[in-house]
């Protein structure tokens, strides 16, 4: 076994349908073309997971990576991504979590942990250093996350064991079920619990005594010096320990892009009643951190009075707590983290729940929906008792809850209802900012590799509305106007490339990306010290790219096209009713036509031979070439 | 003597401790070799350091079959490696738990405090560390804490 710096140096596969376990090492090829995480993942689901392979066969593989700078006392890398063919989207799915797991990983000694085939019985992998086995869950089938991690770490008898479970909704075939490591880590985008709960597989439970060396210690400490300082006299510290992503709610009200009542409204009336405000002033009794994290953003709350009175839960984040207020039209903040916690303990991802119950209560609204169809259930907006259950009978899939357990998209194509509301890109439904007043994410969810989100670019940077950040990145003033359309091509490409360095080198998006402190000069200069390969920023930018067009190359082999990369017809027809963004519509043509010319693909979306080819990716457009022609 | 003390309601459970803490003794990270190891109990959302207060007198020090331990003048209770065989009565005795054997040496990892200086205490990023006079001879047990610190919030459990 070659002996790394920063990496662990080892490669897991564990085969579930004959209980083969095998180890492999690191490549370097791998480390210097792919850096680690989501990029390990993505070149892995490239090779290994064809075009005929269902995403609930057990051909299907899904795969946890995490990031040589795991494991160390690096402040922000704390991040594992988890990845198979998506049962939500068909095509890539991918999911990226913080907490402790992904550190203990390293500890135990690997970079990468495939999960192959399907168990004949529910079981659960233990991982201890060198020891792997595979255990019985037969006492585990539907128990809900909380209580799964909890009976593990009793049969154990060890708290310290690391723990990514599925939940009920997984099991159930809930098509965007999470994994949830540390209770509320939610790796919940694309499915991957219902992918993992497909093989048979209720948790992953690991611990390690190994150990992490560095290339250059006296280069890493001086280089970590530099950011904590940075850090702790950075603006966002405080707002973010403070209220951590939750800040961001009356931010996006003022602006005019919170999506509020499925999207009808631009800003919520009551906003400032269930802000990151309200919830540090009135819940949060501590903080907690991310492995090796000096920005303790996640909070603990308790609810002191009224029906949910004694809950206490860690989060929620942003995405979340607007899922379950503005989206679904709630006021009620006791309420969200009720529901927040409901999708928590049952395993799903909230940013699709609350899409589906939302879509779900304007159809209803509108008189499109009655009782009859929703089991007697009154979806007004802001109905909580309403919400409440519709998460349980999605999870359970009961009902009128069966029907949004496969997705908004597949909900309105089985009732012939609500396609056009139906706010998802490729299957994968839209996270919670309106892109009709943040056009730069708006050309983000529409190209995104997994489909409908944000953090495959989050262009930041236009919410600046600063011409000379414009100009200085892109040589176009409009690039960083959020309103404007002009240059977002340029734009998202870079944040793109950036995005997939953050997740391949593990780190956290909110502190390397939108607090600047992981810039490329810097993320290469790290990764150096810490693995002694020689990166620059040039290299390591072109290893961002490489992701991107490899991911896109597997996209094109699934048949995806330019007519995929689109917004749902409300945000190109209906101009925003209210708020600061107010007229806004959203125009994507011309700005597709950008972005693939500056991502060197040509009109139908295709990477160009010639771009695959620069990037090193020589088998890859020969592979590509037999099924589609390559310009 | 001064102890290292942490402060329940600061620690972020980060562990950044036990990495600085294990570096700086074996120029590699790990929290199997580190002095300080921070409890979790992720259901309530508390962390909690742990590391040798120190006691005097100590439970281990009087438990230990081969004699191994003995406390220096600083009052800091070391180990004599050639003295251990690594039989474990030690990670039994100690009333906090603070105790673990290194993984490959096989031996008890026992807080030396840096020599008085400890990094742990440096690098803390909330300050649920301190390094302070106390003539407190032992630790608050960690549940105790953990219990206490529930009742504070208004938990039952």
């Amino acid at each position: 076994m070659p002996s790394y710096y920063g990496y662990a140096g080892r490669i897991l596969r564990i085969n579930l349908t004959n209980n083969e376990v095998k180890v492999q090492h690191t490549e370097k090829w791998l480390i210097t073309e792919f850096l680690g995480g989501r990029g390990f993942n993505s070149r892995r689901i490239y090779d290994e997971i064809p075009k005929e392979v269902g995403p609930l066969s057990p051909q299907n593989k899904l795969i946890f990576s995490t990031g040589p700078l795991v494991g160390t006392a690096f402040p922000l890398g704390a991040r594992f991504n988890v990845s198979a063919k998506s049962p939500q989207t068909g095509i890539l799915g991918d999911s990226n979590a913080g907490g402790h797991f992904a550190a203990e990983m390293k500890f135990a000694g690997y970079d990468q942990i495939i999960i192959e085939g399907k168990s004949r019985k529910p079981a659960y992998v233990f991982i201890a250093d060198q020891e792997v086995q595979i255990m019985d869950a037969e006492h585990l089938v539907r128990k809900d996350i909380y209580e799964t991690t909890e009976m593990i770490k009793k049969d154990l008898g060890d708290k310290t064991f690391q723990i990514a479970a599925v939940g009920p909704a997984a099991e159930n075939g809930v098509l965007y079920a999470g994994i949830f490591a540390n209770l509320t880590r939610t790796a919940a985008r694309t499915g991957m619990g219902t992918v993992m709960a497909s093989k048979n597989l209720k948790a992953v439970a690991l611990k390690g005594t190994r150990s992490i060396k560095i290339a250059d210690p006296r280069r890493f400490q001086k280089m970590v010096e530099e950011i904590e300082e940075e850090t702790y006299t950075h603006p966002q510290y405080w707002p973010r320990r403070t209220m951590g992503t939750t800040r961001i709610l009356m931010l996006a009200d003022k602006l005019g892009f919170l999506p509020t009542r499925h999207f009808t409204s631009a800003t919520f009336e009551h906003a400032a009643e269930v802000s990151g405000e309200k919830l540090a002033r009135e819940y949060n009794v501590k903080n907690r951190a991310c492995f090796s994290c000096i920005v303790p953003c996640s909070r603990i709350y308790v609810i002191r009075e009224g029906e949910y009175a004694g809950l206490l839960g860690e989060g929620p984040e942003y995405e979340p707590l607007s899922s379950f207020t503005a989206r679904v039209g709630n006021s009620n903040l006791s309420l969200a983290l009720k529901a927040v916690d409901l999708t928590n303990k049952l395993g799903l991802d909230a940013i699709t729940t609350a899409e589906c119950i939302a879509w779900a209560m304007e159809l209803y609204e509108k008189k499109e929906l009655t009782k009859k169809d929703t089991d007697g259930l009154e979806l007004n907006w802001g109905n909580g008792e309403a919400i409440l259950t519709l998460v349980e009978k999605i999870a359970y899939r009961e009902g009128f809850g069966d029907l949004l357990a496969d997705g908004v998209k597949r909900a309105a194509e089985k009732i012939g209802k609500g396609k056009e509301i139906a706010l998802h890109v490729k299957g994968l439904e839209i996270i919670q900012a309106d892109p009709r007043g943040l056009k730069g994410y708006g050309l983000g969810y529409a190209v995104a590799s997994r489909g409908g989100d944000h953090l495959r670019s989050e262009p930041f940077i236009e919410l600046s509305d600063d011409p000379e950040k414009g100009v200085e990145m892109f040589g176009v003033p409009e690039a960083t106007f959020r309103l404007a359309y002009k240059g977002k091509g340029k734009l998202v490409r870079y944040f793109e490339n950036w995005c997939a360095i953050i997740d391949s080198l593990e780190v956290c998006k909110n502190l390397a990306g939108n607090m600047e402190l992981l810039p490329l000069k810097r993320a290469a200069e790290i990764t150096e010290a810490v693995t002694g390969f020689h990166f620059t920023e040039e290299k390591i930018f072109e290893i961002g790219e490489r992701i991107v067009n490899l991911e896109r190359a597997y996209l094109v082999r699934e048949g995806i096209r330019r007519r995929d990369d689109y917004l749902p017809a409300r945000f190109l027809k209906e101009p925003l009713p209210n708020g600061n963004s107010k007229g806004a519509v959203f125009e994507i043509e011309p700005m597709l036509d950008e972005y693939y010319a500056e991502r060197g693909w040509d009109e139908r979306g295709i990477p160009k031979e010639a771009t695959l080819e620069k990037l090193g990716l020589v088998d890859v457009a020969e592979q590509l070439s037999k099924s589609v022609r390559l310009l | 003597m001064k102890r290292i003390i942490a402060d329940v309601g600061r620690c972020s459970g980060c562990r950044l401790c036990e990495m600085v803490c294990s570096f700086s003794k074996e120029d590699a990270f790990a929290p199997s070799t580190s002095m300080i190891t921070v409890i979790k109990e992720d259901k309530f959302g508390l962390d909690l350091p742990i590391v040798c207060w120190h006691c005097n007198p100590c439970n281990v020090i009087e438990n230990c079959p081969q004699e191994a331990l003995e406390r220096n003048k600083e009052g800091r209770i070391l180990v004599k490696e050639e003295k251990c065989v690594g039989c474990k009565e030690c990670l039994e005795a100690c009333v906090i738990g603070a105790i673990k054997l290194h993984p490959e040496k096989n031996i008890p990892q026992i807080c030396d405090q840096c020599g008085g200086r400890p990094l742990c205490v440096q690098k803390c990023p909330t300050k649920a560390l301190r390094y302070i006079e106390t003539e407190e001879q032992e630790p608050r047990l960690p549940y105790q804490v953990f219990k206490e610190t529930l009742r504070r919030w208004g938990i039952s459990a």
